[in-house]
């Protein structure tokens, strides 16, 4: 039997460039995150409050903004064998506001041998702009990716 | 009339460590995770690793003390150590290792553990705040 397809830690190359669909973050969003995770910061959940503040408005939680981009990174082709993230470098640069459409650009800059012989690590370089091209976020993600079963 | 309280850059201990409460990660948690993000877990039973990194914030809101001012998230690196599984129990632990006055406000640095139900550390790294100093 043959799952969807993924790519191995093998097939995977310095330089490839990916871009995501894009997804536009709602007010939804931004309720559920605050419920889920319980950040109830009134940046995210008192309209009234940030009408003064430097935003205007109520700005999306930095870590929803992070998990979209993770989903999108999953979207932008054939996905890698992925076991697991190791680590994360990141800096909000802007806010997501309600109605923004936001999508990933991503890089890899990197790939590891690992003392495990199952798996490599893959350094990926990702930029999360919105609809006016503007870096809201980016960082760097070094993922574990599965090589290619032996036989 | 009084405001809500809150947490200034004053009012921050340098090197104090805060313990939360620690909650009970569930099949309901990755169901709404996966279904707000799209981001799923490598297999079933395991927790998508972003997922204890997003529910830090909110665990620190349930320590006894006023929510931090923070102005902004300016960024932070993480760690991801070992899996958290359906039905662990996480808590976090953060130590104030930064505190940086600026003209507005001030930098803080956080290093954040989340430990499971057998205190191991299963992530860690560290968060950088803008937080607002106390009104004049």
């Amino acid at each position: 039997m043959s799952g969807p397809a993924r790519r191995w830690f093998e097939e995977i190359e310095v330089g490839e460039t990916y871009e995501s669909p894009g997804r536009t973050v709602t007010e939804a969003d931004i309720v559920i995150f605050a419920g889920l995770s319980g950040d109830y910061n009134i940046l995210h959940t008192d309209a009234e409050y940030m009408k003064s503040s430097i935003f205007g408005e109520r700005i999306a939680h930095g870590l929803l903004g992070l998990a979209i981009q993770s989903g999108l990174f999953t979207r932008t082709g054939v996905p890698y064998a992925t076991l697991g993230v190791g680590t994360l470098r990141w800096k909000f640069k802007g806010p997501i506001k309600i109605g923004d459409t936001i999508r990933v650009r991503a890089r890899v800059t990197a790939k590891k041998e690992t003392d495990a012989r199952d798996r490599g690590l893959v350094t990926v370089e990702r930029q999360v702009l919105n609809q006016r091209d503007e870096v809201v976020q980016e960082g760097e993600t070094d993922l574990l990716v599965e090589r290619r079963p032996a036989g | 009339m009084v405001g809500p309280v809150r947490f200034y850059f004053e009012d921050v201990v340098l090197h104090g460590v805060l313990d939360t409460p620690a909650m009970t990660i569930t099949e309901t948690h990755v169901g709404l995770y996966a279904g707000l993000s799209q981001d799923v877990p490598p297999e079933p039973g395991l927790v998508p690793e972003l997922l204890p990194l997003c529910l830090t914030p909110g665990l620190g809101w349930r320590v006894n003390q006023p929510p931090l001012a923070v102005m902004a998230f300016m960024g932070f690196e993480w760690e991801v150590l070992h899996p958290v599984r359906v039905g662990d129990t996480i808590h976090s632990r953060s130590r104030t290792a930064v505190k940086r006055s600026m003209r507005e406000g001030g930098v803080i640095v956080e290093e954040r553990q989340v430990i499971n139900q057998r205190g191991e550390v299963v992530q860690k790294g560290r968060f950088t705040f803008l937080v607002a100093k106390r009104p004049s």
